[in-house]
């Protein structure tokens, strides 16, 4: 990558020498070059001589390097001393090169501080061009990772990609708070690195050299709950790489597939019951529809237990529309592969079912269709009286898409058909749904849909369709009559407890009834 | 109704309404749970309502939710305390359930239950609970007991106490971290219970273990609970136990946690002795005023003046004081309004020489400062600034900030300084006042915000009882009077606002004088808003003007615009002319 061949220049600065006791061993190649002059004058100070790009390797043993010390703010006192580029893996002896790449890794474990895009813009490209470097080795890599390899690689992703997340600038929350829906997804100012190392740890995990059996050692559980943790980042390109590569290590590393399922479960978990917050649900999701696709059937019991306890309760969150087309398919998958669980999921949607937001509904109705597109009679008559009596309020709906879409439904042949051939149950349900639209809904495509709909049960059985409609004028008639009823019975019921309490209070003693009698 | 009262028979009519359609319905029945258990009687309550409602769990949320308040106020009517265990057993299943309101709910229901009962029920019936949920299958029931333990421990026998002690070691270290969240924040109510010589074996084990957890989520938990939990051990237990495992946090990786310390240092200080503060704490704190991160620094900031109260004050100044001097030149400015809010009580600390030498300096710069929270915290506490350092020395730096911000483009920026405006008013004097300030005030009631308007009005209200009727008459009234040739409707409708704010304050005669002749006039004004405006204030003077005034000014006026032929305009003159009918009456 580095087509100069420089002259060795070593040089020394003036800075201490507690320094060097902590850059000193990681130091073995040097060589340096003004070949960076052109962008040491971004420093401005007299120090930036010193930084080199090199291609040349020099024995270990050298100890008169050039020093610098860089100003990092991270967690106060890393010293960068003597950050310099180390040669090209082409122009080492084959034998040395594992060395050499261990070297590097050592040297990407710098991590540069991005939010001040004027600081250590050297060290910051000899890094970038190293971590290229890294990234074509393991691509091109032949004979399996050695231990101690897989150690240090694990050990520089790590380092680089393990951080915890800047908080949101408050400016954000208090004042532009109006418009919250469109904000802008946060990037990263650290890209530039973190990209490639997302790459090279993909590269490597991909890698036909690395074993699953000796890497598992360092791709252990502590390493995927630290990866885990990460999808909640603000930057989608960063949680594109993490999909990707957790999803490679599912494949590859077979023993930690049920902690990883579990690890995301917790995720889910905490996500539904405690914060409602999380950038990575859809991310997550996209993985676990891959892994249900796979399943073997019949279903085991556990997976059937991470459809109830986890997949349906996403549908809570307010922020469904984050990840909602996810979540659908891999709710359809289980349906589509074991269609008695579709019952369940169908009851499972009615407990969710959202009761003022009416673009979420719009989502449920939608999921709604392809689950019973899936859905066999038995598992339909089961569920179908409470899914009725949700699709006669959603018919009801003044939003329009909501009725729109409830109606809708009468489109697909096969919600049709189970539809007709339970007429018995479900018309007399949604019936007084149907008149109320047939009189007075304010939208017009709404009102037609349902005089549609009311036209294909009364062509098909004219005299259920009578039947009801009597009920239905019953009904309304007694409308009044049964809410003066309940107000009633609730008044007599007031009176009771009353007469009770008096009498009660009458029994324990005479100074106590006096005290309460007032109130009672 | 018409028919012959049926029989009633309470249950029957609980089971109908619960079967309801509608939730709110439905809803509502729960709401009334105690008016069918009084008409139950209590001997029927226990034996048919409680058993009826433990297996009807299956309903919404929302009324599971309104089921597991109602039923920890419900001992009352199931008998008293001797039978309060039978509400054990529907609030069992309510601790199991999914949604995280409900469980909460049910475990709050349960502690306030729980706390009634007798001991030996408190034994038998109430901890059983408590290891049944422990050992529940379901994290739900797990989460749910760990808020438990506190109100068991007390009464139990020695060797269940060692279980329940082992049995809470066991959920913090739940295979789910949604059980360990639970576990360590709940630790600090549980230690309360715990004898002390427990309390540093087992407790501070636990407490060890949570702050070593895997998941950054539970040791953010942990450090939360950690000044309560140090408050309950023995100073210098305090410092050998939770004094490290802090100072390490003060350093963590995660800027959430380091968050965390900032906030409860200071808590934690009062359970530690001098020492440890000067040796461990204090660098510490130091540490987290120089943060990278602004959360960390905003929450360190708000704390500087506590902690200065603890310190002596040449550690004050010799650590505290320079990063003060950082803090209130920081990049962001939310920093520099928590520093802003809290930095003047650090004078009686540090007492006046240094006051003036170090504080005073840092004061004025943020009474200039470009963010106008910064200058409003430090306009807020004014009064603790004026003891110290005296009026004149303040005055010339302060109005060149408070006319600024009276004019800021943030209508709640100006709301804030208006609602200070009384304070400064007394602390300043009537001389000061109406040299600089007076003419703001007036301004302010022609702002285009409403909430302006409004607090500018009551502003003067407080001015006048401030500075007294007299001082009003000159000073307020004939500007305010003015308004009334306003051609804006708006501001002729804050004048009336502002005569029936002012009206009590300046008494009967200045009130028929001055004010009622400007109301009456108003009362022909072409716009319907302002005449039942105008209603409404003649209604609110008929307590404050002679009766004899009601009956020649006032209802005159309100007989008129009741025949106006605006609804509104006669709607509020006929009030105004009954409420002057209520008091004739009644006098």
């Amino acid at each position: 990558m580095l087509k100069q061949i420089l002259s060795k220049l070593p040089r020394k600065s003036s800075k201490s020498a507690d320094n060097r006791e902590h850059g000193g061993h990681h130091n073995a190649y040097y060589s340096n070059v003004s070949g960076g002059g052109s962008r040491s004058s971004d420093f401005g100070t007299g120090k930036s001589g010193n930084l080199s790009v090199s291609s040349f390797a020099v024995s270990n043993s050298t100890a008169d390097v050039g020093w610098k010390s860089a100003d990092l703010k991270q967690n106060g006192n890393h010293m960068l001393s003597s950050y310099e580029a180390m040669p090209a893996f082409k122009d080492v002896p084959t034998s040395e090169r594992q060395n050499l790449f261990v070297k590097k890794l050592n040297l990407c474990c710098m991590i540069f501080d991005f939010t001040d895009p004027t600081k250590n813009l050297k060290e910051k490209e000899i890094k970038r061009q190293t971590l290229l470097e890294l990234v074509e080795y393991v691509t091109s890599a032949n004979g399996k990772f050695s231990d101690v390899v897989l150690q240090e690689i694990v050990k520089m992703v790590s380092a680089n990609l393990f951080r915890s997340f800047n908080p949101q600038p408050r400016e954000n929350k208090v004042i532009e708070g109006v418009d919250l829906e469109e904000e802008e997804p946060s990037m990263d100012p650290a890209w530039p690195h973190l990209q490639i190392v997302y790459e090279f740890l993909l590269r490597f995990i991909a890698s036909p050299e690395t074993d699953a059996k000796l890497a598992k050692r360092y791709v252990d559980q502590p390493f995927i709950l630290k990866l885990l943790d990460l999808f909640d980042s603000e930057d989608p390109r960063e949680r594109e790489y993490l999909k990707t590569i957790l999803h490679r290590i599912y494949g590859k590393f077979m023993v930690h597939r049920p902690f990883i399922r579990k690890a995301i479960n917790n995720i889910f978990f905490r996500f539904i019951f405690e914060t409602e917050k999380h950038n990575g649900i859809a991310e997550l999701l996209e993985i676990l529809g891959s892994i249900i696709n796979g399943f073997a059937l019949p279903l085991k019991e556990e997976h059937k237990v991470f459809l109830v306890r986890a997949l349906i309760p996403l549908h809570k969150p307010k922020c469904l529309a984050m990840y909602h087309q996810q979540l659908s398919y891999c709710i359809t998958q289980f349906v589509e592969k074991d269609c008695k669980l579709a019952d369940t999921v169908i009851r499972g949607l009615l407990k969710y079912w959202p009761i003022t937001n009416s673009s979420k509904e719009v989502m449920f109705l939608n999921e709604l269709e392809e689950v019973l597109e899936a859905t066999q009679p038995p598992e339909f008559q089961r569920c179908m009286m409470p899914l009725f009596r949700q699709i006669a309020r959603c018919m009801n709906s003044l939003h329009f898409q909501v009725a729109e879409r409830a109606l809708f439904l009468w489109n697909n042949d096969h919600i049709e058909n189970l539809i007709i051939q339970n007429r018995k149950v479900i018309l007399p349900i949604i019936f007084p749904a149907l008149e109320k639209n047939a009189r007075n809904h304010w939208n017009q495509a709404v009102h037609s849909l349902t005089l549609n709909v009311r036209k294909i049960f009364n062509d098909l059985d004219p005299e259920l369709f009578k039947e009801c409609l009597l009920k239905f004028q019953e009904d309304e008639s007694k409308e009044d009559e049964a809410e003066a009823k309940r107000e009633n019975t609730w008044k007599r019921l007031e009176e009771l407890a009353e007469k009770k309490a008096f009498h009660s209070e009458a029994t324990v003693g005479t100074s106590e009834s006096m005290a309460n009698g007032s109130s009672g | 109704m018409s028919t012959v009262e049926a029989p009633l028979y309470p249950i029957a009519v609980l089971i109908d309404e619960l079967k309801n359609d509608d939730i709110q319905l439905r809803l509502n029945s729960i709401r009334r749970l105690s008016t069918i258990a009084r008409a139950l009687g209590e001997d029927r309550t226990r034996s048919e309502l409680i058993p009826f409602l433990s297996e009807n769990n299956d309903d919404d949320d929302e009324v599971l939710l309104a089921m597991a308040e109602e039923l920890g106020v419900f001992v009352p009517y199931v008998g008293g305390v001797e039978h309060a265990h039978v509400l054990l057993t529907p609030l069992e299943t309510l601790c199991t359930v999914e949604e995280t309101c409900v469980r909460d709910k049910a475990v709050e229901s349960l502690c306030k239950i729980g706390s009634q009962m007798r001991e030996n029920d408190l034994i038998e019936r109430f901890t059983p609970l408590v290891k049944r949920l422990a050992a529940g299958e379901w994290f739900t029931a797990r989460v749910s007991a760990c808020g438990l333990f506190h109100i068991a421990y007390p009464s139990a026998p020695e060797t269940l106490k060692t279980e329940l002690r082992s049995i809470y070691g066991q959920l913090c270290q739940d295979d789910m971290p949604m059980v360990r969240r639970s576990a360590a924040s709940n630790l600090w109510k549980f230690a309360g219970t715990v004898e002390s010589a427990h309390l540093k074996a087992d407790i501070m084990q636990m407490f060890e273990d949570l702050t070593q957890d895997d998941q950054d989520t539970v040791r953010l938990l942990a450090v939360e609970g950690c000044a309560a939990l140090g408050k309950l051990l023995e100073p210098q237990d305090c410092a050998a136990r939770i004094l490290p495992v802090i100072v390490n946090f003060s350093q963590d990786k995660s800027w959430r946690v380091r968050y965390m310390v900032a906030n409860q240092l200071y808590e934690l200080c009062e359970a530690l002795g001098p020492e440890p503060i000067r040796t461990d704490l204090l660098p510490a704190y130091v540490r987290l005023l120089r943060d990278n991160e602004a959360e960390v620094r905003i929450a360190a900031a708000g704390k500087v003046t506590k902690f200065c109260q603890i310190l002596s004050p040449e550690l004050a100044i010799q650590h505290i004081l320079p990063c003060v001097k950082e803090l209130s030149l920081d990049s962001s400015q939310h920093v520099r309004a928590a520093l802003a809010s809290v930095v003047m009580g650090m004078a009686p600390v540090l007492g006046k020489d240094a006051t003036i030498e170090q504080l005073l300096p840092i004061f004025l710069s943020l009474l200039k400062d470009e963010f106008p929270d910064v200058r409003l915290n430090i306009i807020s506490k004014l009064d603790q600034v004026n003891q110290v350092i005296g009026i004149d020395l303040l005055s010339q730096s302060l109005l060149p900030a408070i006319v600024e911000l009276a004019e800021d483009r943030h209508w709640r920026v100006r709301l804030a300084i208006i609602e200070y405006i009384p304070l400064l008013a007394n602390q300043l004097g009537v001389g000061f006042f109406d040299d600089k300030l007076g003419g703001l005030c007036m301004q302010w009631l022609q702002d285009k915000v409403y909430s302006i308007r409004d607090a500018a009005a009551k502003n003067l209200k407080h001015l006048a009882e401030e500075f007294g009727p007299d001082w009003a008459m000159q000073h307020i009234i004939p500007q305010v009077l003015e308004i009334a040739n306003d051609s804006h409707y708006l501001h002729r409708m804050t004048l009336l606002r502002a005569i029936s704010l002012l009206g009590p304050v300046m008494g009967s005669e200045i009130t028929c004088s001055k004010l009622l002749p400007v109301v009456v006039n108003a009362s022909k004004d072409r716009v319907p808003n302002i005449k039942f405006n105008v209603a409404k204030v003649l209604q609110s003077l008929i307590s404050v003007v002679d009766q004899s005034v009601v009956e020649k000014t006032i209802r005159p006026c309100l007989v008129e615009l009741s025949e106006d032929p605006d609804v509104d305009v006669r709607y509020f003159a006929v009030q105004g002319l009954q409420s002057i009918d209520q008091v004739t009456m009644s006098s």
